[in-house]
């Protein structure tokens, strides 16, 4: 007989006394490992359903196709940002995808024939096993190293963490060591068909030191380990449920079911009906929002990007995850037992704290840096809808806020200024007075605010320039109602809303433009929730039209560089990042600096969730944050397309005491004043 | 050459035995504690499963010094 025959016979022989009883084993413990499943799987199922209805059916393809992007593709996991857990993370998954792949065509090659002699497929299952093994091998070691050598803050660190790496590298590892026993046990020296496994085949010398007898031992315990292999992956059925991995499981079914509304839409309350105002018990959050919490991977991206954590604050968006988990688990201990204990901890007390939910500007970075979808913002809002509508429990400056929402139709407290102050002399057409084709939204800040008023004035300068037939409310225009909604005042938002609904109806309003992305996410995404559907646009995305269509020639600046600052309610929430550049480049000579962090990864000027009325510890400001970033581009002007950004930089400019070398402006102020050909960078 | 190989070979065994032994185990409290026994038992359990570690453990040493073959017959 040739060695590679010798070598078949003996496989046979391996096949039937060890590797037949052992998958006869796995198929009798099939049902074992399906009924462990299943029952982990319903603890956390029966968990889902003590959560509020939330519908979040339709689209299949479309959250299929996501889920798969992410799943398999690993899209979101790796960014540029995120380089080494991104590759670490597809070197795990897609090692593992392919060793799984290997080993089935390998587990049914026996029954299909394909083995002896071995065919072409039988040899590339065996090659990419190997493949799929060593890669799996150096994304574990890249992992290991990062959790226990370069230990970054945001992991943190369980005991069964250490366990999943066991486990895993166990499995791995035997299976090479098991392919070498394999092939020194065969009794002849290594052939062509060895080069298909590589790994087994490079561990297969030292076994054939070992004599007859010695070898015979060695398939004892190579029984023994392939015995216990099984046993390992039992228990790693409940880890899918129960420990870091149950990401496998859990991830991509939050993928697919994310919210696919509008990102910056938040769920109305059905105030006539609704006998919850907002959430205070753990039940009180919607299904996916439970879901959500068993999702949750703790990679601590979020943590990354959140600009408060960043800025010294409470709030840490992945430990309100992890703390409502925890709490979830406190309040439910049985599994399949929906009774919960009877004395709890009060969630939006002692689990998340005030100060936690007020510290959230809901910039909905740490929304966008996660890979698999949880969504923290709205969590924070619901909870602070209990905080605002059932306990009225919040800050003097929130209280302030809302209050002079509530009285005078805007939150600014003492200004001594009205609707129409900002365009006296101007003589700014007003919706009462005639048809118009464009309602200019001015907004609050714009209206009220000092330095926000030269905005507004910009606007009706470009508007005029393009020979636009606008108009404004004036003393009709009220507050589009945001800060009341991500306050938690949701009947005050509603009131509101209805109020200008009835408003531009009665105006026949059919187009909007606003230079504010906060009262442009609410009137596009949040008024249709009302009735209110509108064509609504962001004055930079109304400006770069008018440049392209020629109806507006700025002028170019000459030697100034200038950097844009991505709004998160303009970039993040409605991903509009292309027109505020090409704005910007129109008058810069093409030019655009870009901050360290821009795009969907910018960092939030503090001012979102309300944050524009409240007093903040003066060493704990995420606007100086972003100045002393904006410092590091070396820039002479930070443009911006945000009254709040605007406020909140001009305050971080005087704090950081860099007036004279850093200029904040908005883009339409940068157009406005390159209407006049000879503008220079010195007349800013 | 031959005493060292077979060193290493039962070390490498042992290692290999204790790392399955630590996960099953591990993975039996996981268990455990999802199928409902209380936190405050972890301990308890942790100390069980911990003897029954050592004792597996000292049988496969025990096993493997005396049976484990050597190199050469």
């Amino acid at each position: 007989m040739s060695p590679e025959q010798v070598f078949w016979a003996g496989q046979e022989v391996y096949i039937k006394d060890i590797f037949l009883p052992v998958i006869i084993g796995v198929l009798v413990f099939v049902p074992v490992l399906a009924a462990v499943f299943a029952f982990g799987f319903l603890r956390h199922w029966r968990l889902w359903k003590l959560g509020q209805p939330d519908d979040r059916s339709g689209d299949f393809w479309k959250r299929l196709k996501t889920t798969l992007a992410i799943a398999i593709a690993n899209i979101r996991i790796i960014r540029a940002k995120e380089l080494y857990p991104g590759i670490m993370h597809a070197l795990i998954f897609g090692g593992s995808a392919i060793l799984i792949l290997g080993k089935i065509v390998r587990l049914f090659s026996y029954a299909t024939g394909i083995t002896s002699p071995p065919q072409d497929i039988y040899l590339y299952a065996s090659f990419a096993s190997e493949v799929g093994g060593v890669l799996l091998i150096i994304g574990g070691i890249m992992a290991v190293v990062r959790r226990y050598i370069l230990r970054p803050p945001r992991l943190d660190r369980q005991p069964e963490d250490s366990l999943v790496f066991v486990w895993i590298g166990l499995v791995v590892l035997t299976g090479f060591i098991i392919k070498g026993y394999r092939i020194a046990a065969g009794d002849v020296s290594p052939v062509d068909w060895a080069s298909w496994s590589p790994v087994g085949y490079l561990i297969s010398p030292v076994f054939l030191t070992f004599t007859e007898g010695a070898k015979n031992e060695i398939l004892v315990w190579h029984r023994v380990i392939i015995h216990t292999v099984p046993a390992s992956i039992l228990l790693g059925y409940i880890w899918l449920n129960r420990s870091r991995l149950q990401h496998i499981l859990l991830s991509p079914l939050n993928i697919f079911f994310r919210s696919l509304q509008p990102k910056g839409a938040l769920t109305p309350i059905d105030l006539e009906k609704t006998e919850l105002f907002g959430t205070s018990k753990i039940e009180h959050f919607t299904w996916k929002q439970l879901m959500d919490l068993d999702a949750c991977t703790r990679c601590g991206r979020c943590q990354d990007a959140c600009p408060a954590y960043f800025s010294g604050k409470a709030l840490n968006p992945k430990q309100v995850v992890l703390g409502l988990k925890e709490h979830l688990y406190e309040v439910y201990p049985m599994p399949l037992s929906r009774k919960p204990i009877e004395k709890r901890p009060d969630m939006v007390a002692e689990v998340v704290t005030d100060g936690v939910l007020w510290d959230c500007t809901t910039c909905r970075a740490c929304m966008e840096a996660c890979p698999v979808y949880v969504e923290h913002v709205p969590k924070i809002v619901d909870m602070r809808r209990n905080l605002a509508m059932e306990q009225s429990r919040f800050p003097e400056d929130v209280q302030n806020a809302l209050k002079s929402l509530g009285t005078r139709g805007h939150p600014f407290r003492g200004t001594a200024a009205t609707r129409t102050t900002w365009c006296e002399g101007l003589e700014v057409p007003t919706a009462a007075s005639g048809d118009f084709d464009i309602l200019y939204w001015v907004g609050c800040s714009a209206a009220l605010e000092d330095r926000n008023m030269s905005v507004a004035r910009a606007m009706v300068k470009i508007l005029r320039a393009a020979g636009v037939n606008f108009a404004v409310l004036g003393e009709e225009e009220g507050c589009c109602g945001d800060p009341a909604r991500r306050l938690g005042d949701e009947y005050l938002f509603q009131t509101i809303c209805q109020a200008n609904i009835e408003i531009f109806k009665a105006h026949n309003v059919k187009k909007i433009v606003t230079a504010c992305p906060h009262c442009f996410n609410s009137l596009k995404h949040e008024y249709p929730q009302f009735g209110g559907d509108y064509e609504v646009v962001h004055h930079t995305q109304y400006i770069d039209g008018l440049i392209r269509d020629g109806r507006l020639a700025p002028g170019v600046v000459q030697g100034a560089r200038i950097a844009y600052h991505d709004s998160c309610y303009l970039g993040r929430y409605n991903d509009i990042y292309h027109e505020p550049r090409s704005v910007l480049k129109a008058v810069n000579g093409g030019r655009v600096v870009e901050l360290e962090r821009c795009g969907s990864n910018s960092f939030c000027c503090g001012g979102g969730g309300g944050h524009m009325w409240m007093e903040e510890d003066p060493d704990k400001r995420v606007n100086i944050r972003r100045i002393d970033e904006v410092v590091r581009a070396k820039v002479d002007v930070v443009a911006t397309a945000c009254p709040y950004c605007l406020t909140m930089f001009e305050d971080g400019v005087k704090a950081k005491g860099v007036e004279e070398t850093l200029r904040v402006r908005d883009l339409s102020e940068l157009v406005a004043e390159a209407l006049d050909s000879q503008w220079l960078p010195r007349a800013l | 050459m031959d005493t060292l190989l077979r060193i290493i070979a039962i070390i490498i065994e042992v290692l290999l035995l204790a790392a399955v032994t630590y996960a099953v185990l591990k993975g039996v409290k996981l268990a455990a504690l999802n199928l409902g026994v209380g936190p405050k038992y972890s301990r308890a359990v942790t100390l069980a499963l911990f003897a029954v570690g050592l004792i597996v453990l000292v049988f496969f040493i025990a096993h493997l010094t005396t049976l484990y073959p050597g190199v050469t017959d």
